[in-house]
């Protein structure tokens, strides 16, 4: 007989004025391979059709299962139950906006990041369809590939410290990894001032605290560290030569 | 070149301050290894006080402890101004904080934590330290086994001492990690350094205390 698991869930439905914000209590036997994807649904099917949760892959690409298990933010669908004690809390993201229980909406932030980054290549250079197509060398390719492998589940942001501490005011891992996708590219013509102008203050790479909760959670294994490191000391310098430039050039 | 974003208003305030942060940060743990080699030097001649006492002349005939005590006190509270900032101010943003510190059970997390509540104990003990020290020049080994000698001023010592390590290693790990200058691939490394530096200047602080205590004379 497999263990027998105890589930603590948080349950709230912002939806309902008569629901309050509680823990409940599921007990499911441990079967071979399970993993928080096959438990929460096994769950929901036997014991409580209202319980809320996504999944959309269940193979760790989509980004959407992403909750606290046991406090630390991770994918629940690749998550299997046997490197987790016998007791397991499950709690939504916090930072993002609640849709109910542990599904919450990473969309609309995710979104607004995009925005506030400008997620796209900026360039005079006008299109032509017909040209061939600019070679790019392979190494540079895979570099930036690498920064495009996030699966945006938010898991890093709600392992940031000062996302939780000001929710509304801070970019976040996620955001950062983004820009340094684009400075990284060669064909995005943004010069070091004008991603300054982005992220070049506290609620961008200057108020982030460097305590890597970003770099230690990403289930995709980011280097969210390498990227923290060089956008504060790309964009620091920048502003102490600007000091300096402002400083000398007076007379 | 030509701007191809949507115009923002550059403010590079934030960014100077927050670089100023690191540099009084970096000062003021390379004034505490000298302050280190000048107090555990009463170690070296097993409590005499006869190079302890050659290191302080040496810093006060040429003025550095004249000048260099008051400097060092403003970098502190310039530090202090600076680092402030990054603080949670706001009660909501508090609890915030300690909800997802406790929750998060996150190691370098809890570091932060720990240097935030150090800052303010030495903000307070580490004033009270200077004030007296440059208020009672020359400084000597025996006047400070005096000090060390009477009153609380051991166990105001021993707070003081675990306080200053545990947050001047944390901030010099985290001026690495934040600026980039220790990459994933050493992270590990340095943190280990990191703990092990501290324990060993806790235990040199201990022995100097000790030394202080049981050993040098004091000045009557
Ligand atoms: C006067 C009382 C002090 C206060 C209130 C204070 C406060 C702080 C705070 C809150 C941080 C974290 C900043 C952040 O998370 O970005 C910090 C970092 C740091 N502190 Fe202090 N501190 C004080 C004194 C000192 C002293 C006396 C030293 C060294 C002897 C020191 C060395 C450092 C270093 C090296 C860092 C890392 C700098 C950085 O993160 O940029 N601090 N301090
Ligand atoms: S950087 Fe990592 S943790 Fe953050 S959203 Fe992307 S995949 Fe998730
Ligand atoms: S390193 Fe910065 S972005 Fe990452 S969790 Fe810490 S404060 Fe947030
Ligand atoms: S369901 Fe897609 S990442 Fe977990």
């Amino acid at each position: 007989m497999g263990r027998q698991l105890k589930f603590n869930i948080f349950r709230f439905n912002p939806e309902d004025p008569a629901s309050v914000p509680h823990m409940d209590t599921f007990v499911l036997e441990e079967t071979d391979a399970m993993t928080l994807f096959i438990a929460l649904n096994r769950i929901r099917e036997e014991q409580d059709p209202t319980l809320q949760f996504d999944f959309v892959c269940r193979a760790g690409i989509c980004g959407s299962c992403a909750m606290l298990i046991n406090g630390r933010p991770d994918l629940a669908c690749h998550t299997k139950t046997k490197k987790l004690p016998d007791e397991i809390t499950l709690m939504p993201l916090p930072v993002f906006k609640l849709v109910g229980d542990l599904s919450v909406d990473t969309g609309t932030w995710f979104r607004g990041m995009h925005q506030n980054v400008e997620s796209w290549i900026h360039t005079n250079k006008v299109f032509d369809p017909k040209a061939p197509e600019e070679p790019m060398t392979n190494e540079m390719a895979e570099e930036i590939y690498e920064l495009e492998r996030c699966i945006e589940c938010g898991c890093c942001i709600a392992a940031c410290g000062k996302a939780n501490m000001v929710p509304d005011k801070f970019m976040g891992a996620a955001a950062f990894n983004r820009i340094a996708r684009f400075m990284m590219d060669p064909r995005d013509q943004r010069t070091t001032g004008e991603y300054f102008e982005v992220v070049g203050n506290d609620e961008g790479i200057f108020g982030c605290l460097g305590l890597l909760g970003c770099e230690d959670v990403c289930p995709k294994k980011l280097p969210l560290q390498d990227q923290l490191g060089m956008l504060r000391r790309k964009m620091g310098w920048s502003a102490v030569q600007h000091l300096f430039s402002k400083v000398f050039s007076r007379k | 070149m030509q701007a191809v974003a949507q115009a923002r208003q550059a403010v590079r305030t934030e960014a100077v301050w927050d670089f100023l942060q690191m540099c009084t940060g970096v000062a003021l743990v390379l004034f505490m290894w000298m302050h280190m080699i000048l107090v555990a030097s009463v170690n070296v001649d097993f409590g005499g006080g006869r190079v302890m006492n050659a290191i302080a002349y040496f810093f006060e005939a040429t003025y550095m402890a004249q000048l260099g005590g008051p400097l060092i006190f403003l970098t502190m509270l310039a530090h202090f101004v600076l680092a402030a900032r990054k603080l949670p101010f706001r009660v909501a943003e508090q609890k915030a904080m300690w909800v997802h510190t406790k929750r998060f059970n996150h190691l370098d997390t809890w570091l932060w934590i720990i240097q935030a509540v150090t800052a303010f104990i030495i903000l307070v003990m580490g004033s009270i330290h200077m004030w007296t020290v440059l208020t009672n020049l020359p400084i000597t080994a025996a006047r400070s086994a005096a000090r060390v000698q009477t009153g609380w001023w051991l166990l105001f010592y021993l707070v003081l001492l675990p306080c200053i390590e545990l947050h001047v290693g944390i901030g010099a790990y985290r001026i690495g990690v934040k600026w980039g200058w220790i990459k994933r691939s050493h992270r590990q490394y340095f943190h280990g350094l990191e703990n092990k530096l501290t324990l060993v200047f806790i235990a040199i602080g201990l022995i100097t205390l000790i030394t202080f205590y049981f050993i040098v004379k004091p000045a009557v």
